[in-house]
């Protein structure tokens, strides 16, 4: 279909689109009421996910269960409780559209698992319509990756936001009392399900950052008592300490083309934020201010950092460019507390940890308005992470000294805690699409 | 004689009924003849179509008027009673019986010539009675093509009549046609005119905003929008509704949206069926072009 687009000459596509816009052109009448719609709700879009057909329900690879989990995780969905199914087509053709609008859902999700692939369709419950039709390939071990690009698929054709549910997430846990802690650090699937422990140590580890392809982390490890810089691609293990010198070493984060970590070092006296050329180990130094600089991030061209600095009195978010190293603009007045900044995906928002109302929360800046809206509202929330598709943010939550992780919404109009519960977790980052996206 | 009669019979009776047959025809012919009348006038139905060129049929005489023949008055005088004179004895006798004699012949030349007379008037008036058939005979013939002539005249006329009145009936009708035509169009005229008056009245009376909020309303608390609906869009729908409110039809016209806004929005159209019902029904109107264009 495409290739067959592709193939019409440019004047013919042109008379198309001359065509079509006369058709629209003619379609107005005079008698007709004019009615302007400038709002809508926020509300989850209602959505039936029929258990799949080919499996039995429950279990951990119970395909529409991991679907229906996703979309409501993200807020946006409201799946359609099981138990309120009236029935349980696995083909579009079987599906009794006024059975669902009575259930009061908008979309329906069908399916089938086969041996070795499972397919599926979405309809549109008040049209009529049928919107996906896809079988993806899958191994019996492979349904729940299977589940999550549907998952994907379907939040894509429906919110026009790619679905993230694919990528995974990293963070720390700690179990134990001191002095017998351990913390370990983590990555599981993007709704907390399979965690698979990356490095476990008794001494504290700290800040994991994703590389841009998403395939390594970077990390501060204090293992040998003191604290390094580490790099470690997950797939094969293989690790790299990349900076450990004097004091502190703290808080990675990867240039957008992977090649510079930026870290917080106080081998000057001070805290400040230097990049580190990672293949020559060349180290430069960015700020020199006599207050606390750290927790730096990328600008999405590469070109300059936002950081957390004290300089004012109190923790605010400013930026430097690189070439300008020493003319770091303030860029946060909202609030008497603003740090942690990180990089929406389209690179015009940063997320960062604000003091609202006696509240450590989470809020997104628009950089060129430099409009805060507080989209948390606990006492503690802290490290914000974006998902890779911008809709979502993941952050840790604190409460009575125990942290979990929590999934909020953009816009704001949605926060859910993960149940996944691995003691004490924080720390959390979300994976970029990396290469394949 | 009985063999004569065998031998005869059938020439006999042939030569009879032969004579028979001749007699017969000749009474025929002869009744024939006098009985032949002057063939009936048909009366020729004829409508009275239209005032001015109505024409009756001229009525026509049914036979011509008989001309009589003068009275033929027959003066035969009887001869004068002859006066005898007196007898003079023999002599007298004599020439009385010569005188007697001679008119005895005079008489008989009298009688002779009143005959005469007789039978010339009776072949003068056989002629004349014959004229006078004849003239009748040739008067009716006239009168019978006259009659013919008027017939077929008369035809002609009613047929052009006929035809004439057919066009003026069609000329008529077109008229009739044209004139309730005009008269639908001034209707409609006046129907919209009022339409629009009570449209106007409608919309004065803040039915229309009313239920123009209604709508929107409606349409606003169905419409879950998508994170891409950003402000800046702008999608418009021609969305058919049925009496009842229900959505019959909803067509995606100007969109500047993605997939996502595109589906959300019919979505929220049928999602809203059926839509509200304006509190004034002459408020309600099938088509509706909602647009979109969220704010923020």
């Amino acid at each position: 279909m495409l290739s067959n687009f592709g193939a019409l000459r440019p004047r013919a596509a042109a008379m198309m689109l001359a065509t079509v816009s006369l058709l629209l052109a003619a379609v107005p009448g005079h008698a007709q009421l004019r009615l302007d719609i400038t709002q809508g709700v926020r509300d989850a879009v209602p959505i039936a996910v029929v258990p799949f057909g080919g499996q039995a329900e429950g279990g951990a690879s119970d395909v529409a269960a991991v679907v229906a989990n996703d979309l409501r995780m993200s807020g946006r969905f409201a799946p359609l409780e099981r138990r309120d199914m009236v029935a349980r087509p696995t083909s579009g053709a079987e599906i009794r559209y006024e059975d669902w609008r009575l259930l009061k859902s908008d979309f329906i999700v069908v399916g089938r698992v086969e041996p070795d692939a499972v397919s599926f369709e979405l309809h549109n419950v008040r049209t009529g319509a049928s919107l996906l039709t896809q079988r993806l390939p899958s191994s019996e071990k492979g349904r729940r990756a299977a589940a999550h690009r549907i998952a994907d698929l379907v939040f894509e054709r429906l919110t026009g936001i790619a679905g993230a549910f694919s990528t995974r997430i990293a963070y720390v846990a700690v179990d134990g009392k001191p002095p017998a802690q351990r913390y370990r650090l983590l990555v599981a699937d993007a709704d907390g399900f399979g965690p698979r422990t990356v490095l476990e140590s008794r001494e504290p580890i700290m800040s994991p950052a994703w590389s841009p392809d998403g395939a390594s982390l970077a990390y501060v490890s204090f293992e040998g008592k003191v604290s390094a810089v580490y790099v470690q691609t997950l797939a094969s293990g293989e690790r790299r300490r990349v900076s450990a010198r004097a004091g502190i070493n703290g808080a990675p984060a990867w240039s957008p083309d992977g090649r510079r970590l930026a870290v917080t070092l106080s081998r000057d006296g001070n805290l400040d934020i230097y990049t580190l050329e990672l293949a020559t180990q060349t180290l430069t130094r960015v700020t020199s201010d006599d207050a606390i600089d750290t927790e730096a991030e990328w600008s999405k061209d590469g070109q300059s950092l936002y950081f957390t600095s004290d300089r004012a009195g109190n923790a605010q978010v400013y930026r430097v460019a690189l070439d300008q190293a020493r003319k770091a603009e303030r860029v946060t007045f909202t609030n008497g507390y603003n740090a942690r900044p990180r990089i929406s995906p389209d690179g015009k928002e940063l997320a960062l940890v604000t003091l609202d109302r006696g509240g450590y929360r989470i809020a997104v800046m628009d950089i060129a308005s430099r409009n805060l809206r507080v989209i948390t509202n606990a006492r503690q929330d802290e490290s914000p992470s974006f998902a890779p598709n911008g809709a979502l943010l993941i952050y840790a939550t604190r409460d009575g000294g125990r942290g979990s992780l929590a999934i909020a919404s953009a816009d704001g109009a949605f926060q859910q805690r993960l149940s996944a519960d691995q003691g004490d977790v924080r720390d959390p980052a979300w994976q970029p699409f990396g290469p394949r996206g | 004689m009985q063999g004569f009669w065998q031998e005869h019979l059938r020439p006999l009776a042939g030569s009879a009924s032969l004579h028979l047959a001749l007699v017969g025809v000749l009474a025929l012919a002869a009744l024939r003849w006098t009985s032949s009348q002057p063939p009936v006038q048909l009366a020729i139905q004829g409508y009275v179509v239209d005032g001015p060129v109505a024409t009756k049929p001229v009525p026509q005489p049914r036979s011509a008027p008989a001309v009589k023949p003068p009275p033929v008055t027959e003066t035969v005088k009887p001869p004068e009673p002859l006066v005898e004179p007196p007898q003079e004895r023999r002599a007298e006798n004599d020439a009385a019986a010569e005188r007697a004699a001679q008119a005895e012949q005079e008489r008989r030349q009298v009688e002779e010539r009143a005959a005469q007379e007789r039978n010339a008037q009776l072949a003068r008036d056989k002629a004349a009675a014959e004229q006078r058939r004849a003239e009748e005979a040739e008067r009716k013939r006239a009168a019978d093509n006259e009659a013919k002539r008027k017939a077929a005249e008369d035809a002609e006329r009613k047929k052009a009549d006929a035809a004439e009145a057919r066009r003026k009936a069609e000329e008529q009708a077109q008229a009739d046609r044209e004139a309730k035509a005009r008269a639908a169009r001034e209707a409609d005229l006046q129907r919209s005119l009022a339409a629009e008056e009570e449209a106007s009245a409608v919309a004065r009376s803040g039915v229309m905003d009313e239920y123009r909020a209604l709508l929107v309303q409606t349409v606003e608390r169905n419409w879950i929008r998508p994170p891409s609906a950003r402000a800046g869009l702008q999608c418009t729908l021609y969305v058919t509704q049925a009496p009842g409110g229900t959505v019959v039809d909803v067509k995606l016209g100007a969109c500047n949206g993605d997939q996502a806004v595109r589906e959300s929005i019919a979505t929220a159209v049928y999602k809203s069926s059926p839509l509200p019902a304006p509190r004034d029904p002459r408020a309600f109107e099938r088509r509706l072009e909602i647009v979109f264009k969220p704010t923020e």
